[in-house]
């Protein structure tokens, strides 16, 4: 459902060009469960924002459901992200002046449903994330672990095709990192997509698959170790 | 999607400084309209008709330097001089309209009555006047040659035929016919028949409360006060007037002459007027000008601030226009408010001008165009602010800092 191919993405300042992405292959399929891991400075996530359609590559191609994002203008970017791409980020992005209720709302009215249908899916969705009863609550008056569930059920109440989340467990607790990670692995069982960057090498290995990108580019560890592996019986 | 209710409970939460801006423009209104109704009063004032050809008329005035000079027949020589120069159309002497200087007299319309007169601008003229004033003769007829008496300083003759305003004569006969009656000094008996009516003059006082009340009266004064006044060919007052200077100095070097346009004292008397419309404009202007400066930096302030959440609201789906609109309909609800302070902060603040220094009322029309306007302006202050905040990169929203 999402494949790149020799994405590449470059950052110029007057004096200085900067590669954070360079020749950049990847393909994700359906109903995946993705981690990207890297160190710091590799190009994780300037990753995660071409995947997310945040920013465009400066060159190579982008397919996310067979459709070609390099054609695409700001406009149809915006409702593709809208109607395929749930965010989950890691400092949680909720809107402080707005209630849970009114933050799931968000993607929702850009959706453009109606009164109605906004209610019913914004309180399923707070439902799954098992804060329902505080749909009038301030994010400021609930925990980190419980904000990033609020933030979940907004990505999830648009139904979304994937799920992009950038260090979800990054600023909480053990306990709630591992809540956080549950919920995650419950939803792509329920069939959604989903890429997950991550420092955390534990959570890492529970995806299905690790990727980890080193100096902007994939640095494949399956076909890595098994050249490894083919070296050391000859 | 309009996002009505979210916007509502953000500024909720930023009730103090929305408030503050809603006041500021609400106060900002109250001033604008009441300031605005003083300059349209002021402006309707200039703006009036005066009844006479301000614009081609030169007056001239003399003072002679021998004490016993004969100015009556100094008057009769300078007309038939000047009415030979190139450009004029007709001269006559007179007092000066519009100058700000003149006599009134209280009048009846029936003889021996020592209260209730309709008071009067009076003017002592010959038989030149409506046609050296470019004034319109709307009924009756004018003075003849021989209607007209030269008459001393200190004389009380009093002439048997006048010729008055429309206003005046719908003043002193309301719903009859002035043409043919006859009108009285205060106190006095001596019928003047109303043989003529023109249609308007302001007469001396532009700004008196009795402004186009006037009489004219068939005499010829000798005073030192009387001017000569000139009406010159479209286009030739300034010639003519320049030609009249040296003229008047030839035919009798024994005098000082002092030329004016009609313009340029009728300017004087409006200036006070001028001066408030200015001074007001530039209140009005500034005060709008600070009210678009707060606008704008309580806009900027709050998308600087909102920078993340307006990344994290593009990542989620929200189009330029949809940042945009929000960053307008915010600043929208804000400066509805305050304008709905305004409105009636206007109308309280009237009341208490009408009241305390006789200011004219207010209309609610002129209020509620001050109002969209103020509106208008909030608007485009808040336009360039909400058009950058469109350009904020969804990607701002996985930036950590």
């Amino acid at each position: 459902m999402l494949k790149m191919q020799n994405i590449r993405k470059s950052y110029r300042t007057d004096t200085i060009e900067t590669h954070a992405l360079r020749d950049f292959s990847l393909e994700v399929n359906e109903g995946e469960f993705v981690s990207v891991t890297g160190p710091s400075g590799s190009g994780k996530t300037t990753f995660l924002n071409i995947a997310g359609l945040l920013e465009t590559p400066t060159g190579g191609q982008y397919l996310l459901d067979n459709e070609d994002i390099g054609n695409l203008n700001d406009r149809d970017r915006s409702r593709l992200r809208n109607e395929k791409i749930g965010f989950i980020f890691q400092g949680f992005n909720l809107i402080p002046d707005l209630n849970l209720f009114d933050n799931v709302d968000v993607p929702l009215r850009y959706r453009g449903f109606n009164g109605k249908e906004r209610k019913k899916r914004i309180e399923k969705a707070l439902e799954q994330v098992g804060l329902a009863a505080r749909a009038k609550h301030l994010p400021a008056q609930l925990s980190g672990g419980q904000q990033q569930r609020v933030a979940i059920a907004r990505a999830l109440a648009g139904e979304p095709r994937f799920l992009l989340a950038d260090e979800p467990t990054g600023n909480l607790d053990s306990l709630m990192a591992r809540q956080v990670m549950e919920l995650l692995e419950f939803i792509n069982e329920w069939g959604t997509t989903i890429i997950m960057v991550t420092h955390d090498p534990d959570l890492a290995r529970r995806a299905h698959r690790n990727i980890q990108i080193v100096d902007g580019q994939v640095a494949d560890l399956q076909q890595g170790a098994a050249e490894r592996a083919q070296t050391a019986t000859a | 999607m309009l996002e009505l209710r979210p916007i509502l409970s953000a500024l909720w939460r930023h009730k103090i400084s929305a408030l503050l801006i809603a006041v500021q423009l609400g106060l900002t209104l109250a001033i604008v309209g009441n300031a605005t109704v003083v300059i349209q009063e002021r402006m309707d004032t200039i703006a009036r008709p005066t009844g006479v050809a301000v614009e081609d008329i030169v007056t001239a005035n003399f003072m002679p330097i021998p004490k016993d000079y004969d100015r009556m027949e100094a008057f009769r020589l300078d007309l038939d001089m000047m009415r030979q120069l190139p450009g004029v159309v007709a001269a006559t002497v007179s007092r000066a309209p519009l100058a700000g200087g003149g006599s009134s007299a209280g009048f009846h319309t029936k003889p021996n009555q020592e209260i209730g007169a309709t008071n009067s601008a009076t003017f002592r003229v010959d038989e030149h006047f409506i046609d050296a004033l470019g004034m319109r003769l709307v009924a009756g007829r004018n003075f003849t040659a021989n209607e007209i008496r030269e008459i001393g300083r200190e004389s009380t003759w009093q002439p048997d035929t006048t010729v008055i305003t429309q206003q005046l004569a719908d003043k002193l006969f309301a719903g009859g016919e002035a043409l043919g009656k006859s009108i009285y000094y205060g106190g006095g008996d001596h019928p003047m028949e109303i043989v003529g009516i023109v249609e308007r003059n302001l007469g001396p006082w532009p700004n008196s409360p009795i402004a186009g009340n006037s009489i004219f009266l068939p005499m010829i004064m000798d005073t030192q006060w009387f001017d000569y006044i000139i009406r010159a060919e479209p286009g030739q007052r300034d010639a003519v007037a320049k030609l009249l200077q040296e003229k008047l100095a030839e035919r009798d070097p024994r005098r000082v002459v002092d030329v004016k346009t009609l313009e340029e004292q009728l300017n004087r008397s409006y200036a006070g007027d001028n001066t408030m419309i200015t001074v007001l404009s530039g209140v009005v202007g500034l005060l709008t000008f600070i009210v678009a400066l707060g606008i704008v930096g309580l806009t900027v302030f709050w998308i600087t601030q909102r920078q993340k959440q307006i990344g994290v609201r593009r990542a989620l789906g929200a189009t330029r226009t949809a940042i945009s609109r929000y960053f307008l309909l915010e600043n929208l609800l804000i400066a509805a408010s305050g304008i709905a302070i305004g409105v009636a902060a206007a109308q309280i603040f009237n009341h208490f001008l009408a009241s305390e220094f006789d200011q004219p009322a207010l209309p609610l029309s002129t209020t509620l165009t001050c109002a969209l306007i103020l509106l208008g302006v909030s608007l485009a202050a808040a336009l360039v602010p909400a058009l950058r905040a469109a350009n904020i990169s969804p990607a701002t929203a996985t930036r950590s800092v």
